[in-house]
């Protein structure tokens, strides 16, 4: 993720790369080549000797707090990858260090910028659906591969419900308001490597219920889908359906053996990250609250481990706000 | 020439009875002798539709010496009716729910028993071939071991006594939960042990809930959850859907049991719908059925694969009274 951070920093007119940090000094530097930037590997380091006025923060979810704490004590504005943290108390202390040292902090909740999700969204505000009733989302496709394998350490990642779905979370809170209670079914106590799935049940504040699944299951692609249902009318979505490009090739293992792609490009400035970057550096040179805030992040954050409760429990769990 | 076998209607509440009507028309092997219902007009129009006669009182239709009757009363009435099919020795095909409670399901069927008539339940969607080819590859084990299954058994509002609860015994739950909770079983031979359930009126003006939403635990480990709503608007193309989503440790199967159809723009009301084309899961099971009241077997759906279907719907109620997953 630290890649398209700043390919977007790079592309947008008011930022530049100035430096990477990474763990990996090899890493830092292939990526710092690209943007003539110079590579880290000691943060502190890089705060001290760099004129840099923004961290963006891709680390595993664990290191996130040490990576915000250490970026507000030196004064600069933070952008942090979703979920913020593993714990409730560590995403508001993070929050409030970022108040305190009076720098700017936004989550990357990045659903709210794809525009198939920005959109239902507009349409549920301007009452397209009426009252809404039922939401039905579905995200997820293989076991996502990544440095070290982080996602199969759950105590690092928490599983697809902290990583992934948490993203259906925050667009639903964002779309319909606060949840007051889940329950859910899960893998997350006996998943076999490389395997994660969750369904979820959310109740809303206002009525409403999301019947959300998550899967790290799926060996046919990355599908997404959205339904929502309410008493004037019905919106629905999936990726498939709506991709314009259907691609196959004939395999070289023979005929027949190849599965098509679906793809759905955009134009360069509706790059969901390319905004959700841009809107973050809007907030800082007009010197307002981000558009999401560490609070937001926090509250998706309580219903992912509410999730993760339920499954352990099997009993629903109350989200306190 | 074969003795024919001699089938009755009892009720045209459900608007099931005019699909499974037109199927028994369409098998020469089978008289369908009559139609009874105490709403005059509606048993009349019926009896015409399907080219046979009109009896003003189930007792009349009973005495014509039948091999099974069809039972498509309101879902209250099950176990009144299926008293008097059973006193009649008629067999009996009971449209689903089999019941609103569970005690009525088990006098119906346990007065079947005594009665040593064939009590089965009406769960055409087994009868669907891309459920049936689903269920060939779940249980032959290709997607591994099953962890979990998503599913919706959604549609439009159906009004009328479907939402006065006294009559159906509830809205979208009782109404929806059944066909699921019965494949699931009849896929991977799990019990339901648990349901935890949310549920609302959501869309429509009525008493009855209109949304819901159930977790299905079973005894194998497997977990489930089936959307039961109301929740097709009026313009949707079609009456709903019944789809079913599985997850293996070696695959997945999605199965949408009533995809097969074209698409059809009308300027005439300017309307979009669906023009379904896949195999009559209602034949199918007419068929069976059939072939049932023809040689000894027993009904290939009994009236307790009825009532445990029954059983998920009736905890996920309990269920959304006391806020807490509840026993089946």
């Amino acid at each position: 993720m630290g890649g398209v951070h700043a390919g977007h920093y790079d592309a947008l007119p008011d930022s530049r790369v100035m430096a990477v940090l990474d763990i990996r000094l090899e890493a830092a530097e292939r990526l710092a080549e690209s943007y003539s930037a110079s590579a880290y590997d000691n943060m502190e380091k890089m705060l001290a000797e760099e004129d840099i006025d923004i961290v963006s923060i891709t680390t595993p979810t664990p290191y996130h707090k040490k990576c915000v704490l250490t970026a507000a004590a030196a004064g600069k504005h933070i952008f942090c990858e979703k979920p913020i943290a593993m714990t409730v108390e560590d995403g508001l202390e993070m929050t409030e260090a970022c108040r305190k040292a009076g720098v700017a902090f936004m989550v990357g909740h990045v659903l709210r910028y794809f525009p198939e999700y920005a959109a239902a969204k507009a349409m549920i505000d301007k009452g397209a659906v009426g009252k809404v009733g039922m939401v039905s989302t579905s995200r997820g496709g293989s076991f996502p591969q990544a440095s070290g394998d982080w996602y199969a350490d759950k105590s690092k990642s928490g599983g697809l419900v902290l990583d992934m779905i948490i993203h259906d979370f925050d667009w639903l809170r964002w779309s319909l308001g606060d949840v007051i209670r889940v329950y859910a079914k899960g893998l997350v106590e006996k998943a076999g490597e490389h395997k994660d799935y969750a369904l979820v049940t959310l109740r809303f504040a206002n009525g409403a219920i999301a019947h959300v699944e998550g899967t790290w299951m799926r060996p046919d692609g990355f599908k997404t889908c959205l339904e929502v249902a309410g008493d004037k009318g019905l919106i629905t979505f999936n990726n498939d359906d709506s991709a314009p490009i259907k691609l196959a090739f004939t395999g070289s293992g023979g005929a027949g053996n190849a599965v098509a792609v679906p793809n759905s490009p955009l134009a360069e400035e509706d790059d969901p990250y390319r905004l959700e970057i841009a809107d973050f550096l809007k907030a800082i040179k007009s010197e307002e609250e981000p558009p999401i805030s560490g609070e937001d992040a926090v509250e998706a954050l309580k219903i992912s481990l509410a999730v993760l409760e339920s499954i352990s429990t099997g009993q629903p769990v109350e989200v306190l706000r | 020439m074969m003795k024919r076998i001699r089938v009755g209607m009892m009720s045209f509440a459900h608007m099931h009875a005019g699909s499974y009507a037109s199927c028994l028309e369409k098998m020469p092997q089978v008289e369908l002798v009559g139609v009874a219902d105490e709403d005059d007009a509606r048993g009349r129009a019926a009896a015409e539709a399907h080219n046979t006669d009109y009896y003003k009182s189930y007792d009349s239709l009973l005495k014509q010496n039948l091999d099974g009757v069809v039972i498509c009363s309101e879902n209250y009435r099950h176990l009144e009716m299926t008293e008097m099919a059973a006193a009649a020795g008629a067999d009996i095909l009971c449209e689903k729910p089999i019941s609103t409670n569970a005690d009525d399901a088990r006098k119906m069927i346990d007065l079947c028993r005594q009665a040593k008539v064939r009590l089965q339940t009406a769960f055409p969607c087994r009868f669907s071939p891309a459920v049936a080819q689903v269920r060939d590859i779940v249980r032959e084990g290709r997607l591994g071991e099953i962890v979990a299954v998503k599913a919706t058994n959604r549609g439009r509002m159906p009004g009328g006594w479907f939402v006065d609860s006294r009559l159906s015994g509830g809205g979208a739950i009782i109404d929806h939960t059944v066909h699921v909770a019965d494949l699931l079983r009849w896929y991977t031979g799990a019990e339901a042990i648990e349901v935890y359930a949310e549920a609302g009126t959501m869309f429509n003006d009525i008493e009855a809930e209109d949304a819901g939403l159930l977790t299905i635990s079973y005894d194998n480990g497997i977990f489930a959850t089936l959307d039961t709503s109301w929740s097709r608007p009026k313009s949707f193309p079609t009456w709903g859907d019944v789809y079913m989503e599985f997850t293996g440790t070696e695959g997945v199967a999605g199965v949408d049991a009533f995809i097969q159809r074209l698409d059809h723009y009308s300027d005439e009301n300017m309307s979009y719908g669906w023009a379904g084309w896949g195999s009559n899961t209602d034949m199918g099971l007419i068929r069976d059925w059939v072939d049932c009241l023809g040689s000894d077997r027993e009904p290939s759906i009994t009236g307790e694969d009825g009532l445990r279907a029954l059983e998920v719907a009736l905890a996920a109620y309990r269920s959304i009274a006391s806020g807490k997953p509840e026993c089946v």
